[in-house]
């Protein structure tokens, strides 16, 4: 059921939601039943509570031992059909346009909603194009496996990028990017 | 020529063929694969990581499974022999005034099928030959509460049709309960004739030299409140019974084609002057000729009057 955006609650976008499970459908992660209940009666234009992306996210997470690099790949396949099949070509244009997309937390604050503190931020800390270097701080409530595979899948869509690296090993929070 | 060309070239170029921004490009591209490869690889030994843990639960489940079949197997083993145990023996007395022969076979460990021997509380013998729907455990357990509920009765009346429509009125709800019904074939005999209640049983009657086929047109056991029919026929020395479930003559060969009551009644009235097992023994070779396979539970009853 979709809900109506309310500033004490934490909700996320429908179509993030969906994303995330047809990725999850696209890559054979899951099967089945249960594909069939991550999509549900999920609307892509209506909000929910935070913990919806969390039920979903479990399903990958309780079936894989190891669901780090799963994460990282679902989030790499949302990107890629938030590129290739939603909104995603209007808004950017190459690899690096993705980076400047984050500035402010403007493409992050198009898909959560709540309170700040619970919100959190995704936000462009740092860019240099010529040195190809960039830095995200996230403190978003999304788990951070996901969110470097957003930044793979995001800034590889375009196709124009050689080269993309992303660590957050150190501190999960900070994104070091590094592209060509 | 463009770095794109190169590739596409399949050769190994020259050092002058690359200008050293196509080197940069390629020395980029070939990170890129690398990071490529280096995700590929782990996602994959994720998933190959995933799919040896669920085929470890499985040989788990599986083993698991194994040990219930197993306990499965036993309590049916042990229950196959408890229902044989409550199948009857033909008494001395019943024995000294009939030939009987009785094919009896379930088609699980435990079935539906059940045939009885009684005597009713004037003293004269009673054949029942039953099909409780279903098959298995339930069927079995369904089988030894008619025999309760016979048992008891039989001690108070002598007409079949009174005694099968106390058990009917007196299992109806507990048949309802348990989802169950069955096939009632009742005979009560005298020195010369028979009585018999049949809702949906087999029988078939050779007596002097005509025929007579059972009316079953009554209710089974638990299907409905309603009286039954009583039916009397003459039953004297040298006449021949048969009573039996449908698992034979539903029975179908390769071509689908039912065995049929009709068949099996006429191979027993072709044998009829034959001692008893022999006209069994015919049937069943017969059947077993026809049939592509046992579906059903079996029972035929084959009676000759000795006195």
């Amino acid at each position: 059921m979709a809900k109506e955006k309310k500033e004490t609650e934490l909700v996320v976008f429908g179509a993030t939601i969906q994303g995330f499970a047809q990725a999850c459908i696209n890559l054979n992660i899951v099967a089945g039943t249960k594909a069939e209940n991550l999509i549900g009666e999920i609307e892509v234009n209506g909000w929910y509570p935070f913990e919806k992306l969390r039920e979903v996210e479990r399903v990958v997470i309780e079936v894989y031992e190891n669901s780090g690099p799963i994460l990282e790949r679902v989030g790499m396949e949302m990107m890629l059909g938030w590129y290739n099949y939603g909104p995603g070509k209007e808004i950017v244009n190459n690899g690096v346009g993705f980076l400047h997309f984050q500035t402010g937390s403007q493409g992050y604050a198009s898909v959560v909603k709540g309170p700040e503190k619970l919100v959190g931020s995704f936000n462009l800390e740092f860019l240099d194009e010529d040195s190809g270097k960039a830095r995200i701080h996230s403190t978003t409530p999304f788990n951070k496996d996901m969110e470097r595979g957003v930044i793979i899948g995001g800034m590889s869509a375009p196709g124009d990028l050689d080269y993309i690296d992303v660590k957050n090993g150190a501190n999960p929070q900070i994104f070091d990017i590094e592209f060509a | 020529m463009s770095l794109e060309e190169l590739l596409e070239s399949g050769t190994v170029p020259k050092k002058e063929d690359i200008s050293e921004e196509e080197l940069v490009k390629l020395f980029r591209k070939f990170r890129g694969l690398q990071k490529k490869q280096e995700r590929d690889q782990a996602f994959w030994a994720a998933t190959n990581e995933n799919l040896k843990i669920a085929y470890e639960k499985l040989d788990e489940q599986e083993r698991e499974l194994a040990k219930a079949y197993g306990i499965i197997q036993d309590d049916l083993s042990v229950a196959s022999k408890i229902q044989a145990a409550l199948l009857p023996e033909l008494s001395k007395k019943m024995a000294s005034e009939l030939d009987l022969a009785v094919y009896h076979k379930q088609l699980a460990e435990v079935g539906g099928d059940y045939y009885d021997f009684f005597k009713t509380c004037s003293g004269s013998f009673a054949i029942g030959v039953f099909d409780i729907s279903g098959h298995g455990v339930s069927a079995a357990l369904v089988m030894t509460y008619l025999k309760a509920q016979f048992m008891t009765i039989l001690e108070a009346l002598d007409s079949p049709k009174e005694i099968v429509e106390w058990v009917n009125n007196t299992s109806y709800d507990f048949l309802k309960t348990v989802k169950k019904y069955t096939t009632v074939n009742f005979v009560v005999m005298n020195t010369t004739a028979l009585r018999y209640v049949s809702g949906g049983g087999f029988g078939l009657l050779l007596s002097g030299k005509g025929s007579t086929v059972f009316e079953k047109r009554d209710a089974f056991l638990g299907l409905r409140r309603r009286p039954f029919h009583e039916y009397e026929l003459p039953f004297k020395k040298g006449d021949l019974l048969a009573m039996y479930t449908d698992g034979i003559v539903e029975a179908q060969n390769s071509s689908g084609a039912d065995y049929s009551v009709q068949r099996l009644n006429d191979l027993i009235i072709k044998n009829a002057k034959k001692p008893v097992q022999e006209i069994l023994d015919r049937c069943l070779e017969d059947y077993k000729e026809f049939r592509s396979k046992d579906s059903d539970d079996i029972t035929l009853l084959i009676a000759r009057k000795k006195v």
